[in-house]
């Protein structure tokens, strides 16, 4: 039995549902944990006692990005870099401070090549496959983000870069059980025990690099 | 005409699921809405090789049927429904078996929580109205709606635990 663990999921004040709302839920559907990620934008909001244990970083240039890396690093267990700009996501993948890079697939093309994947590799930075395109997208914007997707899978195989799969939800409504995340994931050509390692080891070893890189940093 | 002899006819699966909805859900709609997700996503000659249909449906549980082979793609057809007619909904699968008893008696018998309606005004975790009540889940319609629009839910999620003064 695979401990499942999504985590890429957005909570009050940032989405609708609070953590404990969102634990219930994903409880329910077969998840043994969830990590409550804020998008740095969003950071602020949440009141000191409760801030979410990861943050995806929004950075507009790599200066900037640098800097919130510098931030976030001693305060989150999990820095992930929200991607779609193709710089963002070369710096992101240059950074061993990074532990995911969030779909780097949302700018205009697929957002990664070879020498990205190498990087990525090289400095053990993950890549999330955030998976709510499915049900949020309409069809050409969705078979574009799949196509590109796919591309990235493959190249991730081939540069053994490690995969994560989340489903970036903002409710309870956005969660999709593990089962369910598998058959969407046999679409991006992973096979059963792959998208098992990207919804259970994968992040559970991503959470465990993420203490020790905070500890050392502090 | 004569009916198919058994072993000519098509082999099914039937796939027991969940529904989590904001607004109550008619079966012809979530039938109407599997087709076009399924169309969207596999084409015309997908859909007839899947060959999906809603066998039973309470509102709350259901059995979808589908072609032998073509499980996982009706999986992926369930998990890529994320709304009907604006009203927000997650299709979950429960399980898979080869008849329609087997599958009302190992999936669809667990009762589920009644949900009902209050109204009481909190401002703990955010200020608005409770609407609903379903076990430990409680739904608030904000007065700042800057949260659900950006979630595109039409609640704020919380649970007994968050407000217990709701209880």
């Amino acid at each position: 039995m695979h401990a499942y663990v999504d985590i890429g999921v957005h909570a009050f004040p940032e989405g609708a549902d609070t953590p404990k709302r969102l634990n219930l839920a994903a409880y329910s559907l077969g998840f043994s944990q969830i990590l409550v990620t804020a998008h740095s934008t969003y950071w602020s909001q949440f009141p000191d006692s409760s801030l979410p244990s990861g943050v995806e970083i929004v950075a507009a240039t790599v200066r900037d990005l640098r800097k919130k890396i510098a931030f976030f690093r001693d305060i989150s267990t999990i820095v992930s870099v929200h991607g779609g700009d193709e710089r963002i996501n070369r710096a992101a993948c240059k950074d061993d401070r990074v532990d995911v890079l969030m779909h780097p697939e949302r700018g205009k093309y697929s957002g990664i090549n070879q020498v990205t994947a190498k990087l990525a590799e090289k400095n053990d930075v993950a890549l999330g496959l955030s998976l709510d395109y499915f049900w949020k997208s309409e069809e050409l914007q969705r078979s574009r983000l799949l196509a590109f997707q796919r591309r990235n899978v493959s190249l991730c195989k081939k540069f053994a870069v490690q995969l994560i799969i989340t489903s970036d939800a903002y409710s309870h409504l956005d969660l999709r059980a593990p089962r369910q995340l598998k058959a969407l994931a046999g679409l991006l050509l992973l096979n059963d025990s792959e998208a098992d390692i990207a919804l259970s080891k994968a992040p559970l070893s991503i959470m465990k690099r993420g203490r020790q890189k905070k500890e050392e940093n502090l | 005409m004569k009916p198919l002899s058994p072993t000519l006819r098509d082999d099914y699966r039937y796939i027991a699921f969940r529904l989590n909805f904001e607004d109550p859900i008619r079966a012809r709609d979530l039938q109407t809405e599997i087709a076009r997700t399924a169309k969207s996503l596999f084409g015309d000659v997908g859909v007839s090789k899947l060959n999906v249909r809603v066998v039973a449906f309470d509102g709350t549980k259901g059995l979808v049927r589908c072609n032998i082979r073509y499980v996982p793609e009706l999986q992926v057809v369930l998990a890529s429904i994320g709304k009907i007619k604006s009203n927000r909904l997650c299709v979950t699968t429960i399980g898979t078996s080869g008849t329609i008893k087997a599958a009302i008696e190992k999936y669809l018998q667990i009762e589920e929580k009644t949900r009902r309606n209050i109204s009481s005004y909190v401002t703990v975790p955010v200020s608005g109205k409770a609407v609903r009540i379903c076990g430990e889940e409680i739904d608030i319609v904000p007065e700042d709606r800057k949260t659900v629009d950006r979630a595109d839910v039409q609640f704020i999620g919380i649970t007994i635990d968050d407000n217990e003064r709701l209880i």
